[in-house]
């Protein structure tokens, strides 16, 4: 829900060197139907910058549609604005024979806003056609020319990028001056580029890629950039809406940001300079001052995504947020940066690519594209505070796993600078259980429950905790997998502190908890954190296995129990100890108190994919202790 | 069904002149500046203050007649969760030559400051923005400015518009509570409107007057019928799991064109009076009749596909399977055909009506008489039955009468069956039009069920394996969700690659599923699957849960009371079967006793049965829902069934050597 600032650049190509236009099914070859449900057969991409203002792209790709489940893969979707302009889309349906049967035209198109469902603004459209054909297989074969007026994204070349997708021939051709100096980096690229001067005169670039078979899905793979091939390309001088720039680095790209698109965004008004003044005239120390102008800033804005100037390049200025109050992650920055400057706070607007998965920039190549979103760094002397400014509700100096252990590009006076944001530990990441519960003779639970989160989890409950009682209970009731489960009582507090906390306490009830019959009583022993299921198995396992965000969880319940039971089974006893995380189960019974405890710890990190067997057995033998029923039986 | 939607048809007579009047732009009160929560719903992040539409026919500058609307609010907003309302969007409609404009955007936001003064923020026209969502849809969107906890927001607009057919609705309801709504309506009497209540809230406000002359063009002149409706302190809209559309539940009022007399000929044309005229007109219409008509056209196509067929049956069967596959669906809903079912079939695609609407053209050609019938979908709600209203209806399938017998077909979806039809169209009652009779509603629900059993049989060896068979059968609309689900894999060998890799502790040995292409049988899966039950025998005792597949851990129906009916769209039944063989000298120790629970009126049960003699048994449990739609007083049951059938899956067999 949060800002998006890059325009995704989908390339497009080209058609220099001459194909074979057989498109008849039985052609491809054997090996790359496994899995796949489409085919490219063969896709050339052409990128030719003519000069700074001026970059041509044009595509031509054939793909074959095996079944169903390919139709919507097949779909041509192309990208365009006010300054990446269509100039022609043409192309032709094959049969199973490679027999053409119809043909289309960007007449057949549809064209819709980009928009991302949460951006009140976006010039971004994009024109789309599937063409219908009835009778499997088929294949698709278009052409696509478009005009694009800037050089600083020219793209980032990923032949082949879903599941379900194997690839006969794939290849990209950058064409630019022979004084047009690029810089690219080439990512699981088995053949280095070719490079060559034309008959015209003209540099030329040439990477192919033949014979990529269709990825299956892989639970616990890296992020797909590490795995997938794909080349991005950035210019060393360009033109973007008008302003010309050139960059080698991280430092020269940072420099233009902060000079062009940043720089004397920050007046404020009289009144708000006077307002910052009085709010932090009492504090001495400079954190303290932040935390109130931060907190501050929370109060007064709220997140508006609208993606304008310079290409959605360029924030509102602050004195615009100011008076609306609202803005999207880059005026928010900027804004509380003006309002820091006040206080003679300096910090930096950073950019970073926000999300779940942790991306980082490529410490080795710089390029404009590697961001969707900004933050604020506070670098206090040995004491860098980050600062989230999209969000009314987050702690001061709190990130959480929206940009939380990745590398962003600073943009400060001096330049580009590539920092880290802080990571969370496993350890960090704590959620703590106390419970004390009473089942009674006719299976009903009830008792009290409280439990902090930490880390990471300490947004675990963020969805609900502003919500109504009414909306607070139903979420409960969802969360909690006890049937029948009534929530008698419940209180969420939260500490905003630099290590925030979020508790919860509950007093609940749920009869029938238990089931009760002939002298027996049934129960899970695990009524509130159990794991409902284990990763899949996967047979011939590529990638290797990485945890993106390590956790703990402890929970310890006190059961009081009917009077004059004993323990049918083997009571629940169980520990393993693995390189990526650890796990115990433990329950003891004493008298009618049975203590019931459970730890399990989730490292993240990088693992052989060797490993990920291991993890599969991990879970299955997690899911089976935590699905563990007790049974009681009544002393005779 | 009945108590399902309340739909009131609204009878004016003309009573005094009451004037309804838009409530003062910008004038805040300190009780509305101070208000702190809304004392009626305490859980409301915000609050609509004064709500107030406008609505007219008019002649507008450029001399044309257009429907021009105006909407003002007034909103409290309370808190953070509150401000998704000061951003507004204004869908527009734009057709290919005229379409709807949105002019006279004002809006403010009134907040106190720290000082405990009263302050406004002004929206500036240039941070309103229009976008083009696709051909015929735009937005005008703004967000407000200024806005803060405890702020309150006024915006208006007005809408101009070419589409007078399609009067202004009016939601009462919405997903916040309302102090005040009311909504002001002017029609000359040159049309005539049939207006509608839903929902379950009254009108505190129902007038009904004469405007003398206030519509003339061109020396044409009619007074005007003015209608006031209003409601005060209108609770928030909240939506429950598995109910039907919102809109058959929410307070609105609906107004249909039924009458309408050109100004400017004096030409009287009645849009939809009665079905009788309903009939005329869509049996005439070029979209739907002119083409069902068109079966002549379809003969050459029909022809090969029936050739050597004599049962009806088996035409019927064969043409359906025909249409299922020569024309894509593009997902679009519709119950006429506006670029005629010759593009559609040469395209290979189309909407709802299209592909619908050659089904029963082609079924007609084939000689089996086929109506078409009009219905409304599950979300777009229930189609009142007082009076034609053409615009409730927006889908359309057809109805094959073979022998005495008559099924309901759909032929946008290739995976379909001959009779079963997608949830989609499970709702209510939809109104068969045929060529040569009137029209007449029948039941869209009642035939339709799914089923599915489980049975697996096994043996427990003396390594504390379990080794056997699994037999899912399904029939119905579980074997048309189950096809969906393989068919999302390339081949069966890769889907059944996943299911075995899901599972835990149950390897696939061998495998085989039967009719995944023969649409009209039932689904068979066969595996041959072994399971890790215990590690070895060297127990006493061997706890064992019988429910080694989708058991069911947590009831789905967690509230304390609901407000509206549970609607699945058909009855369902499942089985589940366990033939076990254990090892000589095992016997149970705990049986299964037979029992269950039936809920009043058989609406629904669940029942476990066992029979075990020397070490092999038989374990069954059945799970059964004979209606549709559940009634919300009949919701305790239905959440009592479910604890039943918990409590019972819960409950683990033990195994013990015989000493």
């Amino acid at each position: 829900m949060r800002g998006i600032l890059t325009l995704l650049f989908l390339l497009a190509a080209s058609s220099s060197i001459s194909a074979q236009n057989n498109y008849d099914v039985s052609l491809i070859p054997k090996n790359l139907l496994p899995y796949a449900s489409v085919v490219v057969r063969n896709s050339e991409e052409t990128v030719e910058v003519k000069a700074p203002d001026n970059t041509i792209y044009h595509t031509k790709e054939a793909v074959t549609v095996l079944n169903k489940n390919g139709d919507e893969l097949a779909r041509i979707a192309i990208w365009h604005n006010k300054s990446m302009t269509i100039k022609f889309i043409k192309g032709v349906v094959y049969n199973s024979f490679g027999i053409p049967i119809s043909k289309f035209s960007e007449s057949d198109f549809d064209d819709v806003s980009a928009t991302d469902g949460f951006s009140l603004f976006e010039d971004t459209r994009i024109k789309h056609f599937l063409p219908a054909v009835t009778d499997y297989p088929y294949t698709i074969e278009y052409e696509c020319e478009r005009h694009s007026k800037q050089s600083l994204n020219l793209g980032n070349w990923r032949p082949s990028q879903t599941k379900g997708m194997a690839v006969e021939r794939s290849s990209l051709n950058f064409i630019c001056k022979p004084d047009f100096n690029i810089r690219y980096k080439e990512i699981n690229i088995p053949q280095k580029a070719i490079i060559n001067t034309n008959a015209a005169g003209l540099k030329t670039y040439y990477w192919e890629l033949n014979n990529m078979k269709a990825i299956k899905d892989e639970p616990y793979s890296p992020n797909p950039d590490i795995y997938l091939s794909s080349i991005k390309i950035a210019p060393e001088k360009f033109m973007y809406e008008g302003i010309n720039g050139s960059f080698t680095n991280w430092n020269e790209l940072g420099k233009w940001i902060y000079d062009k698109l940043l720089l004397n965004r920050d007046q404020l008004s009289g009144e708000t300079i006077a307002h910052i003044r009085d709010l932090t005239i009492d504090i001495a120390d400079p954190k303290e001052k932040a935390r109130k102008i931060y907190e501050y800033m929370q109060q007064k804005t709220h997140y508006v995504s609208v993606q304008v100037g310079i290409g959605g390049y360029q924030p509102f200025t602050a004195a615009d947020v100011d008076k609306l109050s609202y803005g999207d992650c880059k005026a928010l920055v900027n804004y509380t940066q003006a309002l820091l400057k006040l206080a003679n706070i300096p910090s930096w607007y950073c950019v970073v690519e926000a999300g779940n998965n942790k991306i980082s920039m490529l410490n080795d190549f710089a390029s404009m594209d590697q961001g969707d979103h900004v933050i604020l760094c506070i670098p206090f002397k040995n004491d860098t505070t980050w600062l989230e400014c999209t969000n009314q509700k987050m702690p001061f100096g709190f990130l959480g796993d929206f940009t939380d252990d990745r590398t962003v590009l600073a943009c400060t006076p001096e330049g580009g600078k590539l920092l880290h944001t802080p990571k969370y530990t496993a350890q960090n990441n704590l959620q703590a259980r106390r419970a004390s519960f009473i089942i009674n003779d006719v299976g009903e639970l009830s008792g009290n429950m409280e439990t902090l989160f930490k880390g990471v989890q300490y947004d675990n409950r963020e969805g609900v905790i502003n919500e109504s009682v009414t909306e607070q209970i139903k979420s409960l009731k969802k969360t909690y997998p006890i049937n029948n489960l009534e929530i008698e009582k419940f209180n969420f507090s939260q500490d905003k502190s630099l290590q925030p906390v979020t508790t919860e306490s509950i007093k609940l009830t749920a009869r029938d908890y238990a089931s009760v019959s002939e002298g027996k009583v049934y129960f899970m022993i695990n009524p509130v954190n159990r794991t409902e299921r284990a990763p899949r198995e996967v047979r011939n396992r590529l990638n290797p296995v990485y945890i993106n965000e390590g956790y703990t969880d402890e929970d310890e319940i006190n059961y009081t129990l009917p009077k004059g039971y004993r323990l049918e089974k083997m009571p629940l006893n169980i520990t393993i100890t693995k390189p990526f995380g650890n796990y115990k189960a433990t329950m003891i019974l004493n008298g009618d108190q049975l203590v019931y405890k459970r730890q399990i710890q989730l490292v993240d990190g990088n693992y052989s994919k060797d490993t990920y067997q291991d993890l599969v057995d991990f879970y299955r033998n997690v899911l089976e202790a935590d699905n563990y029923s007790v049974t009681l039986v009544k002393n005779n | 069904m009945k108590k399902l939607t309340l739909i009131i048809l609204l009878v004016f007579c003309v009573s005094i002149a009451v004037n309804a009047q838009d409530f003062a732009y910008g004038k805040w009160t300190y009780e509305e500046m101070g208000m702190k929560k809304y004392n009626k719903d305490t859980s409301a992040h915000a609050v609509v203050l004064n709500e107030y539409g406008n609505a007219k026919i008019t002649v507008v500058s450029s001399d044309n007649i257009r429907l021009v609307y105006e909407y003002h609010v007034r909103i409290k907003i309370f808190d953070e969760n509150g401000f998704k309302q000061g951003t507004v969007e204004i869908p527009l409609y734009i057709g290919n030559e005229v379409g709807e404009e949105a002019d006279d955007i004002t809006a403010v936001t009134m907040y106190t400051d720290a000082n405990g003064a009263v302050k406004t923020e002004e929206l500036d026209p240039s941070k309103i923005f229009k976008v083009q969502e696709n051909k015929n849809h735009t937005n005008v969107k703004f967000a407000m400015p200024g806005l803060r906890n405890g702020c309150v927001i006024e915006y208006k607009y007005k809408i101009t518009s070419p589409y007078w057919d399609s009067f202004h609705d009016w939601q009462f309801q919405s997903d916040i509570p309302k102090i005040h709504s009311e909504y002001e309506a002017h029609i000359p009497g040159f049309w005539t409107y049939n207006a509608v209540l839903r929902g379950e809230l009254k009108l505190d406000k129902s007038v009904s007057d004469l405007e003398q002359e206030c519509f003339s063009t061109h020396g044409a002149k009619s007074d005007c019928s003015h209608l006031i409706f209003g409601m005060n302190n209108i609770p928030a809209f909240v939506e429950e799991d598995y109910m039907t559309a919102p809109k058959n539940f929410i307070a609105a009022v609906y107004f249909e064109l039924s009458e309408f007399t050109n100004p400017y000929t004096g030409i009287h044309a009645k849009v939809a009076k009665e079905w009788t005229d309903v009939d005329y007109q869509l049996k005439k219409d070029d979209y739907f009749g002119g083409q069902i008509k068109k079966k002549d056209q379809l003969r050459d196509r029909i022809t090969p596909v029936i050739a050597g067929k004599t049962d009806d049956m088996d035409k019927a069967k064969a043409v359906y399977a025909y249409m299922q596959k020569t024309i894509k669906w593009n997902d679009y809903y519709s119950f006429t055909s506006p670029d005629g079912i010759r593009k559609a079939l040469d395209k290979h695609t189309g909407m709802a009506g299209d592909i619908n609407l050659t089904l029963v053209s082609a079924l007609n050609a084939a000689g089996i008489n086929t109506e078409a019938v009009l219905l409304s979908t599950r979300e777009h709600g229930i189609v009142n039955k007082l009076y034609p209203v053409i615009t409730e209806f927006n889908y359309v399938i057809a109805k094959a009468n073979i022998g005495d017998k008559s099924y309901l077909l759909d032929a946008t979806d290739p995976l379909l069956s001959f009779g079963i039809l997608p949830l989609r169209c499970l709702n209510d009652q939809g109104r068969v039009m045929s060529l040569d009779k009137p029209s007449y509603w029948i039941d869209i629900t009642n035939p339709q069920t799914q089923s599915s059993t489980h049975t697996l049989t096994l043996a427990l060896q003396e390594n504390g394996k379990l080794k056997g068979t699994l037999i899912n059968y399904f029939k119905g609309y579980a074997a048309y969700v189950e096809r969906k689900a393989i068919k999302k894999f390339n081949t069966t060998d890769e889907y059944v690659e996943n299911l075995d890799e899901k599972l835990t502790k149950v390897k696939i040995t061998k495998s085989a599923i039967n009719n995944i292409d023969s649409l009209d049988m039932p689904l068979t899966e066969t595996y041959e699957v072994e399971i890790d039950a215990f590690d070895n025998l060297n127990h006493n005792k061997l706890s064992f849960n019988p429910f080694i597949f989708g058991r069911i851990i947590t009831n789905p129906f967690k509230l304390a009371d609901r407000t509206y009916p549970v609607d699945w769209g058909m009855p369902s039944e499942t089985r589940f079967i366990l033939n076990m063989k254990l090892p000589e000298g095992y016997i149970v120790e705990n049986p299964p006793q037979n029992g269950g629970l039936v809920m009043p009126r058989n609406a629904g049960r669940f029942a476990i049965a066992y029979d075990g003699s020397g070490s092999s048994f038989t374990f069954s449990h059945v799970i059964q829902f004979n209606k549709s739609v559940y009634e919300s007083a009949e919701y305790p049951f239905l959440k009592e069934l479910y604890n039943k059938i918990i409590l019972s899956e819960k409950t683990e067999m033990v195994f013990k050597k015989k000493i």
